[in-house]
């Protein structure tokens, strides 16, 4: 079975913050959500790098975990999505997280702080009516067989999405020809691989993102 | 407990209202019709709020894809726009794209905000009593012309300033020189004046022509990459992905040379921080080592460099301890360096504004391309001087002459050059001639004397007008696509602004020149569309030139450029000579009419046989083309190089493929090889400027040989090779005028050049360094070099203006601004950045203009990071801006942004733009600050390094 | 060999939990096995110095919280990693969560016990009628007030807390969804109104909740358990005074800690919100297991004490049995009242 991840080439990331904007573009959050950033360590020293993160979509997920709601669920993909009918705003899913995904529109006394928003690998939210899934958690583009487009659209190839095995040959490759493995950010394990391909698209994405970009040696 | 998706409860039916939402309704549900404009106006910039516009349309309205290309740079990046009823519903990846493969930095990646532009100006405005004013497209017209044509009688056209964009189309901005010219003067300019002025200047007098050689694909192949002033990670992000994969996969070494470590430096192999403005001193540095170890190229140099043993005296004086003392930078490093790039050839050099923007930007070019001729690296895949361009279409604005010095194609502006372009447009030069200025000035005729720069047109409205070489001061400016926050002398700009008798900005945004002053009348704004409301041609810097479908309608009372070029010249009165054999359709000039005038008259640089039927296959074929070649492999265009690079010779029935790398001999010249033109004669002193032993595969003549002419074909009996027509057309002319492209045929059949087979020369004659030399910057810390790199003395005149080097640099600033100031890019604006930070999604990124500073300065001067500073330009001008205390830049040195406008002088003028309009963000422009120093060569301004104080706010 | 630290680093993210947090580090294990054969192996060490990547010193950095530059506006967001995350969750999950279930249950159970073994503590005598006034409208109202908003927060708050787990099962997503968004209102809105009151009720009873040598002998007697003789008290006996400090420790740390939790507008970092949520989640669990057996006295357990806190007048027997000292204090105050009409005083 597909296990969607993301993967971050930090070889790669320049802090363009493409990803950034593209989630915008599919997802039209609003003015102070960002359901993704790039987080630059070291900035202006020898070792800068620079790293976009969102949701990872964690296997055992630990906003799934403490959420008093049950909000979220998990795709059969691995996705983590949640519900915002019945997110109540308590903002345990951020204490938890340990990417600081989960974002809130508010922040106001009484704890009012709105319903939460984060990535959903653009992969919509609980909600059949596609106007209003689109408006309540943004683009649906898996159903569509596409993905994240925040990765459809980095500008170096550096953030990657898709499946988990897909995913950890494109960047397997990268390591052949760098003769070195650092770089990986991802929160791709060892279990979760499977023989299994994702659909067409996770194909094609990775086909147009490592060859012939990085598939020729 | 898993929660599996749970019915749709709604409250009414199955919601219908996504279905069948027209454009009209969407724009009322996002709040940008006129209704919600009220309500956005009072929107301030402390309660920005993303005006709501969720295009939330049901997947059953039915898709138009169209493809366009990225306006935000000159990557050229493709786009699919998806159309729902009209609106730009979404934007999906171009996988299929040769140049970036569906990858988009932040800028592209939000593209589709375009579609909404709630901040647009929405309609024609006017400047009444200090009260902006809603007039109609006719009174704007008939007000402006009226008011042109009255300082036409007493001033002469000259008075009217002409300022055209680099975000124009090619045919758009074809049109506008051709519109500038038909109203009779040379004041016309763009923003690649002060870009990359001194890069054509530079480098088109080294090899030829003044563009970037190879491509951003090509660069896979390199072995080693310099950057010197450019920072692609930010400025051109995609450019990043071509480079990282020869680091990767070729194992390329990254070497990133630049006063500031940039997000570039971060993924480099080597960094090298050196001093602002020593970027001779520095070159010379490292040529000093090649040339002691011998590893120069010296069959290369033999066979295709001409004067390089004059470079060679001027870099012995440049000794490790000289470098060092001059640019900073170790003799370790410098050797380091140096071996580097001789030991992983092929290698490339890059550079972008942090070269150019320099009294010594000709200079410095010139240093760049010296360098890569002593290495042998030209001519070759995986080498060249990729000089990565700035706008989307600046090349090809630069390419089709919206420029004060040469007219399309760089032909220039003498007679025989005025003379083949009417010509071309079928008019009768002496009635062009009619429409300039007859006088003289200083023996100078308007037409055929260079125009005022961008750069200076401050100058050209305050300066004395008996210095000037025109009879008038300017009266009006035509800002059409400019943002002036990107020029220097912020305040005296602002007097140049109040002094003027008209100002018309034509923009899709009202732009920092709306609010900068304090006039009360006399200005106006038109609203122009962006190139995503209409369509046509667009030249990226690796010299492609693609074509854009029109996405979406204009918004709000918005018009295309042409069409206002169209209005302006009927109410002008010479509508009927502008678009003599051009279609005008619902008063809009037909785009492909445009291009397939241009194709008839750039001989020079093979812009001929780019047809729009030529350039519509390629976009429609964009998969077909090699991500590593950019060559064609079956489909419609097998063969050619994707957007025909230019030169494409001939016409488009020759079929030429394009020339994906100049001076590249290992192609035939019909396959798109070259060698280095013969532009500066055949000899010098009794020797030979030909190339020796050296010619593209396949050539006939196996050696150097001059220019195509009419005589030359007559004098290798290839006469006869042209047909009878073409024998007319082509006697008594040449390559460059012979309007068949008979002359360029027949030598291509023959395996040559019709540019000729030459050296590229070390030395320029004409220039005042003939061999590039280090000179300090106007306003330089380092007094105690002036004795041996002193600026060049006063000039009374360039390009019509006097200009001071000498009598700048003469007083010494550094004591009282100790501080060196330079200044560039963020990635997530562009330019002016008007357009950038109106667009939501990339203002609520960069909310506040700062300025760079390291914690040694910031500790001595008591600035904390994030606290509020002055930092004020050694001539005066003051920003006040939040600190950034990073250790991106060195000791001494401060770095500030460029894209930030609607403040001034520590005033937030928000509350002057035209309500509902004023951008998301808006900050102190870096320029009010920034001084006076201009290139020798082209006017370049001197953004890169100047200095500044810095005090606590 | 950086292999090795590699694992390490990926070790400090992994030990802290069974299988949890396979987050980041861990994925570098994996391609560094699937790699570790590669015969380009041997030049890495020498590419590395030349460029500069992320590994694994970078990754131990970033896994340790480091902060960076973003340009994301939302707090918190330069920091890459949220370290204190998981152990939040561990803490919550696997301590407070069933800790607090334990404590309530066992309270449960052991006041159960207690009424099944021993009964409800019965007047020894019979009551004379004569009444005597223990606690005025205004300590009443305050009580009940008190109580009743700390009943609604400590049934929300088990909602929120063990809610998820059978009420969506056993009534639905509708009901669970209405419910939970209910709880969350009626903890956030009405906790602010308890501590309030909370706090007021403290310092009015303040004065008669020092602890004095006779609640030491009461608490030695085990409040009369031990032995047969009642142990000596004042107005409030040792039991009392307990519950009355529980409230002053326990109950305004609860109040503190859901003050932090409530009222984010001061810049609270995560960090800060998971230490008040633990000592929250903790302290409020433990204060209703207490509270069950303030409840339980209150109503079954003894005859009697209710009706001072319904009425504010106790019996004279009463008094006497579970508040002598108080009782010869106040015993000339003492007001005849039929047992069937008590709104009329007599004489």
């Amino acid at each position: 079975m597909a296990r969607m991840k993301f993967l971050c080439d930090s070889e790669r990331c320049i802090e363009c913050n493409g990803c950034v904007t593209a989630c915008k573009n599919a997802n039209e959050t609003e003015w102070g959500i960002q359901r993704r950033r790039v987080v630059t360590i070291d900035d202006g020293e020898p070792n800068e790098t620079s790293i976009s993160v969102a949701c990872m979509h964690c296997t055992d997920a630990p906003c799934m975990a403490v959420c008093p709601t049950d909000c979220f669920y998990q795709t059969d993909d691995g996705i983590v999505l949640h519900d915002k009918d019945l997110c109540i705003g308590c903002g345990y899913c951020l204490f938890a997280c340990p990417f600081g995904a989960p974002q809130f529109p508010q922040e106001e006394a009484f704890g009012e702080r709105g319903k939460m928003d984060k990535c959903t690998f653009c992969a919509g939210g609980p909600e059949e009516d596609p106007v209003r899934q689109k408006e309540l958690y943004g683009a649906n583009r898996i159903a569509e067989g596409k993905l994240p487009l925040c990765a459809e659209m980095c500008s170096t190839k550096a953030l990657l999405a898709g499946d988990a095995q897909v995913v950890s040959d494109i960047f397997r490759e990268r390591v052949v020809y760098r003769g070195h493995k650092d770089g990986a950010w991802s929160a791709v394990t060892p279990g979760e691989m499977s023989e299994e391909e994702m659909a067409v698209r996770a194909e094609a994405f990775a086909t147009d993102a490592s060859s012939p970009v990085i598939a020729k040696a | 407990m898993k929660l599996t998706k749970k019915k749709y409860a709604s409250s009414g039916k199955a919601d219908s209202k996504g279905l069948g939402l027209s454009r009209r309704s969407f724009l009322k549900n996002t709040g940008i019709t006129t209704g919600g404009l009220a309500a956005a106006g009072f929107m301030g910039n402390s309660m920005i709020r993303q005006a709501e516009a969720k295009t939330a349309l049901s997947p059953d309205v039915p898709k138009e894809v169209k493809r366009t290309i990225c306006s935000h740079c000159s990557v050229g990046c493709g786009v699919y726009a998806e159309v729902q009823n009209g609106v730009w519903t979404h934007q999906e990846p171009a996988f299929d794209h040769p140049f970036n493969r569906g990858a988009h930095c932040a800028k592209g990646a939000s593209l589709r905000e375009h579609g909404h532009g709630e901040r647009r100006l929405k309609y024609p405005m006017k400047l009444v009593n200090g009260k902006w004013q809603k007039v109609s497209w006719e009174t704007a017209i008939d007000e402006i012309g009226d008011k042109m044509q009255q300082i036409r009688q007493e001033s002469g056209p000259d008075s009217v300033y002409w300022l055209g964009s680099a975000k124009h189309s090619n045919e758009q901005a074809y049109l506008f020189r051709k519109f500038a010219s038909l109203w009779g003067t040379n004041n016309v300019d763009h923003q690649a004046r002060i870009c990359h002025s001194t890069t054509v200047s530079g480098v088109a007098n080294t090899w030829g022509y003044g563009a970037m050689t190879n491509s951003f694909n090509d660069m896979h192949n390199c072995k080693s990459v310099i950057l010197i002033g450019s920072n692609p990670s930010e400025a051109h992000p995609v450019a990043m992905q071509h480079i990282l994969l020869a680091k990767e996969r070729n194992k390329a070494k990254i070497i990133v040379v630049d006063p500031r470590f940039t997000r570039t430096a971060a993924k480099a192999n080597e960094y090298v921080r050196i001093r602002p403005g020593t970027d001779v001193a520095y070159v010379w540095g490292l040529l000093w080592h090649i040339f002691e170890n011998g590893w120069e190229d010296k069959e290369f140099i033999r066979q295709r460099v001409y004067g390089m043993d004059e470079v060679r005296t001027e870099v012995a004086k440049w000794v490790p301890s000289e470098v060092e003392n001059v640019t900073g930078v170790g003799e370790a490093q410098m050797r380091k360096v140096a071996k580097m790039l001789a030991t992983n050839r092929p290698g490339s050099i890059v550079w972008c504004m942090g070269g150019t923007q320099h009294t010594t930007g000709s200079n410095n070019t010139r240093a760049y391309c010296i360098l890569m001729l002593a290495l042998g690296n030209m001519g070759v895949s995986g080498g060249g001087a990729n000089i990565f361009r700035g706008h989307d279409n600046v090349q090809g604005a630069t390419d089709l002459g919206v420029l004060s010095h040469t007219l399309p194609g760089y032909y220039g502006l003498s007679a025989g050059a005025w003379k083949h372009w009417a010509s071309v447009w079928d008019l009768d030069y002496e009635w062009i001639k009619g429409r300039f200025d007859q006088g003289k000035y200083r023996g100078k005729q308007p037409m055929n004397n260079n125009g005022i720069p961008v750069s200076r047109w401050v100058d050209g409205v305050l300066e004395n007008k008996d210095r000037i070489e025109q009879k008038d001061n300017l009266r009006a400016m035509v800002y059409w696509g400019h943002a002036v926050n990107s020029q220097t002398r912020g305040v005296e700009m602002k007097k140049a602004m109040e002094k003027l008798e008209m100002m018309v900005i034509v923009d899709p945004y009202p732009t920092h020149a709306a609010v900068m002053h304090d006039r009360t009348d006399g200005v106006y704004l038109l609203p122009a569309c962006t190139q995503f409301e209409s369509y046509g041609s667009v030249t990226a810097s690796n010299r492609s030139i693609q074509w854009r479908d029109k996405v979406i309608e204009p918004l709000f009372e918005s018009k295309t450029d042409h069409e206002i070029m169209y209005r302006f010249a009927k109410k002008l009165g010479f509508a009927d000579q502008l678009l003599k054999n051009i279609k005008v359709v619902n008063n809009e000039p037909v785009i492909e009419d445009i291009t397939r005038e241009f194709n008839r008259g750039m001989w020079t640089i093979g812009y001929t046989a780019q047809s729009p039927e030529r350039l519509k296959e390629h976009q429609k074929n964009w998969h077909t083309f090699d991500f590593e070649t950019l060559k064609a492999e079956g489909g419609a265009a097998d063969g050619d190089f994707y957007g025909m690079p230019w030169p494409c010779w001939g016409t488009p029935e020759m079929k030429h493929p394009g020339t994906p790398l100049l001076y590249d001999t290992s192609k035939p010249v019909a396959e798109g090889g070259l060698n280095f033109r013969a532009r500066f004669g055949v000899e010098r002193d009794g020797v030979s400027l030909l190339s020796e032993d050296s010619f593209p595969v396949g050539a006939e003549i196996q050696d150097g040989h001059p220019e195509f002419s009419d005589k030359l074909l007559k004098q290798l009996g290839w006469w006869n090779d042209l047909t009878p027509a073409e024998k007319t057309s082509a006697e008594g002319k040449n390559w460059k005028t012979d309007l068949s492209g008979g002359i360029q045929r027949v030598a291509i059949k023959h395996g040559c050049a019709p540019f000729g087979n030459a050296k590229a020369r070390a030395i320029v004659w004409t220039f005042p360094d003939k061999v590039p030399r280090h000179r300090e910057p106007l306003y330089t810390p380092r007094r105690d070099l002036l004795d041996k790199y002193a600026t060049w003395k006063d000039s009374e005149s360039m390009y019509r203006l006097p200009t001071l080097y000498e009598s700048i640099q003469k007083q010494d600033f550094s004591k009282e601004y100790p501080i060196i100031l330079t200044s560039g890019r963020l990635v997530e604006y562009e330019g002016g950045g008007e357009e950038t930070r109106s667009n939501p999604w990339l203002a609520e990124l960069q909310q506040e203009m700062f300025a760079e500073i390291n914690p040694y300065d910031a500790n001595n001067l008591n600035v904390r990071d994030e606290a509020d500073i002055w930092v004020e330009g050694a001539e005066g001008g003051r920003i006040k801006v939040k600190a950034m205390v990073t250790r991106r830049v060195d000791r001494g040195v401060v770095f500030i942004p460029f894209h930030f406008g609607g403040k001034f002088q520590g005033k937030d003028l928000t509350d002057k733009y035209p309500q509902g309009s004023a951008p998301y963000v808006v900050g102190e422009a870096a320029n009010t600050a920034t001084t006076y120093g201009y290139d020798s060569v082209t006017q370049m301004q001197e953004t890169k390094v100047t200095l500044c104080k810095v005090t606590p706010a | 060999m950086k292999t090795h630290s590699t694992h390490t680093g990926a070790n400090i993210t992994g030990n802290s939990s069974v299988q949890y947090l396979k987050v980041v580090v861990a994925s570098l294990l994996t391609l560094l096995c699937l790699t570790l054969s590669s015969p380009l192996w041997a030049d890495s060490a020498a590419e590395k110095v030349q460029g500069n990547f992320a590994g694994a010193d970078y990754w131990r950095e970033v896994s340790g919280g480091t902060e960076g530059y973003t340009t994301s506006k939302g707090r918190e967001h330069g920091q890459l990693i949220n370290v204190s995350g998981e152990t939040w969750r561990q803490w919550r999950n696997r301590w407070v969560s069933p800790g607090g279930l334990m404590a309530i249950g066992g309270s449960f159970s052991v006041l159960a016990l207690a009424y099944l073994l021993l009964g409800p503590m019965r007047l020894d005598k019979p009551r004379t009628g004569r009444k005597i006034e223990r606690w005025n409208p205004t300590d009443r109202a305050l009580h009940w007030f008190v109580a009743l908003t700390f009943l609604a927060l400590a049934f929300s708050g088990i909602l929120i807390m063990y809610g998820k787990h059978f009420i969506p099962d056993l009534f639905g997503y509708s009901f669970w969804k209405g419910t939970i968004a209910l709880c969350k209102l009626v903890h956030n809105y009405i906790g602010p109104i308890f501590s309030v009151g909370l706090i007021v009720m403290l310092l009015r009873w303040l004065k008669n909740n020092f602890f004095t040598k006779t609640d030491i002998i009461w608490f030695l007697q085990g409040g009369g358990l031990i032995g047969n003789k009642h142990p000596s008290a004042g107005f409030m006996n040792g039991g009392e005074k307990g519950w009355y400090w529980a409230l002053v420790f326990i109950g305004l740390t609860v109040v503190g800690s859901g003050f932090v939790l409530d009222f984010p507008i001061f810049g609270q970092v995560r960090d800060t919100m998971q230490w008040a949520n633990l000592i929250h989640g903790g302290t409020s669990l433990l204060l209703f297991a207490i509270s069950l057996g303030h409840i339980y006295i209150g109503t079954v357990g003894a005859e009697g004490a209710l009706e001072g806190m319904k009425t504010g007048y106790v019996d004279e027997t009463w008094a006497k049995q579970h508040h002598d000292l108080w009782y010869e204090e106040v015993k000339d105050q003492l007001i005849d009242e039929p047992l069937d009409e008590k709104e009329k005083p007599k004489k």
